[in-house]
């Protein structure tokens, strides 16, 4: 499928973990961060959840969905995966929200979890803004952007049918806990994500000659 | 290299590949349908990018998800209508990835098929249970799973514990002049030559998929309750 000479292999996820150090090596048969292959060289780099632009996608997330409410008076909540299985995912997200709140932006930014403390169910409690935007940390939309997180948001109930799980996005703001919640889908689907995948490109490069 | 001899195989005649239907129109014009609207004239939906091939492959006509590409359930009722070889070459890959690929490859004697055997037992974590999978459960599966009538249309070339799994299904499944779709064809009446010989490119099974692990996996976890 692939005819150049220097391959570069980019893992469309949030975090290392399981799949980026065990899954992906084994199945493409990498030697590490460079294999010699048939005379082409597979140069395998960092998902791409750890680029400093994924920073630039959560903010622009977080402005698009909530256009109307002031920054100075918004909370933002980073909503990540979490697992007890692995560190490195609740890292990410952490890593992240230092960035953002570096920024100045908002006053209030937060990391919270579906399967790690703190949870995102207790969002109301995390916050203390009147405005509050979601930003799920997660390459594709799916069952725990269009059901989970909004169960446990309470935007949803658990008994919604798969059609109207997808209209979730499109009735900001949500009017819960005297606040203002606007929850946007994941950031893996905007079209930043091409610059950030080219980016995880040039910085192996420069790491790496 | 890939698309040169795309394009050389397009210039002396048609091409089948699961279910499309790929042909040149003009010099510089090249057509895709599904092979139900090869022959028909009834109002077809007319792209003219590759990447509308991802809107086409992703729901069944039922409007369930399609995680298999290489099942026989694609939608009709489209033609893709592209005006360069890269574009029809994208395109093919979205409807059948790396089916082209493997093909010029298996041509070139560059494709090993994978024992299942060894499949499993790379699996790790949540897979790794399906190494207790049983030869005769494996051509079970494989007989249910892989048939091209309703599963999938790939020509299988991997063998179990080192043999064809021929025990359920027929030899023609893994012969890759062999048109996988050739039941489909004949119960729609379609007479298979009425183009002249289109060149028919098989969709090779060179290692059974992950959705084929993850259904041994269910077949040992049953067993083992």
């Amino acid at each position: 499928m692939v005819e150049a000479q220097d391959v570069y292999i980019v893992p469309n996820f949030i975090s290392e973990g399981y799949f980026t150090a065990k899954v992906i090596p084994r199945e493409l048969e990498l030697a590490g961060v460079t294999t010699i292959k048939d005379h082409r060289t597979l140069k395998y780099c960092e998902p791409v959840g750890n680029d400093p632009r994924m920073t630039d996608l959560l903010l622009h997330r977080a402005a698009e969905v909530a256009g109307d409410a002031p920054p100075e008076k918004t909370s933002v909540v980073i909503v990540a995966h979490g697992t007890g299985l692995n560190e490195n995912s609740a890292v990410a997200a952490k890593r992240q929200v230092t960035a953002i709140r570096d920024r100045g932006i908002y006053p209030e930014v937060v990391a919270a979890f579906m399967e790690e403390e703190p949870e995102i169910s207790q969002w109301a409690n995390l916050t203390t803004q009147p405005y509050v935007v979601v930003v799920p940390f997660f390459i594709s939309d799916g069952l725990h952007s269009y059901q989970d997180i909004p169960v446990l948001l309470g935007i949803q109930s658990e008994n919604s049918s798969p059609a109207s799980q997808q209209e979730v996005f499109r009735h900001n703001p949500y009017e819960l806990h005297d606040r203002k919640l606007y929850y946007a889908g994941a950031v893996g689907t905007d079209p930043m994500m091409a610059d950030i995948i080219l980016d995880t490109v040039e910085r192996f490069d420069q790491e790496h000659d | 290299m890939i698309e040169e001899l795309l394009q050389e195989r397009l210039r002396t005649g048609s091409i089948s590949l699961g279910e499309l239907v790929i042909r040149q129109a003009e010099p510089a014009s090249y057509l895709i349908r599904h092979w139900q609207d090869n022959q028909q004239e009834r109002k077809l939906m007319v792209k003219t990018e590759a990447i509308a091939a991802l809107d086409i492959v992703r729901y069944d006509e039922q409007g369930n998800y399609r995680p298999l590409k290489g099942a026989p359930n694609l939608r009709a009722g489209w033609e893709l209508r592209l005006d360069s070889i890269a574009e029809v070459r994208q395109a093919i890959d979205y409807f059948y990835p790396s089916a082209f690929a493997t093909w010029l490859a298996y041509n070139r004697s560059e494709v090993t098929p994978v024992d299942l055997r060894q499949t499993l037992t790379r699996q790790t974590g949540m897979y790794r249970v399906t190494q207790k999978l049983s030869g005769s459960q494996a051509e079970e599966l494989a007989g249910r799973f892989c048939q091209s009538r309703s599963g999938c249309l790939r020509t299988i070339l991997w063998t179990i514990d080192g043999k064809v799994p021929q025990r359920y299904l027929p030899r023609a499944k893994f012969d890759p002049q062999t048109d996988q779709l050739r039941e489909h064809r004949q119960a729609n009446a379609e007479d298979g030559d009425a183009e002249t010989g289109p060149y028919r490119i098989p969709i090779l099974c060179v290692e059974a998929c992950n959705l084929f692990v993850a259904e041994a996996r269910k077949i040992v976890k049953v067993h083992s309750k």
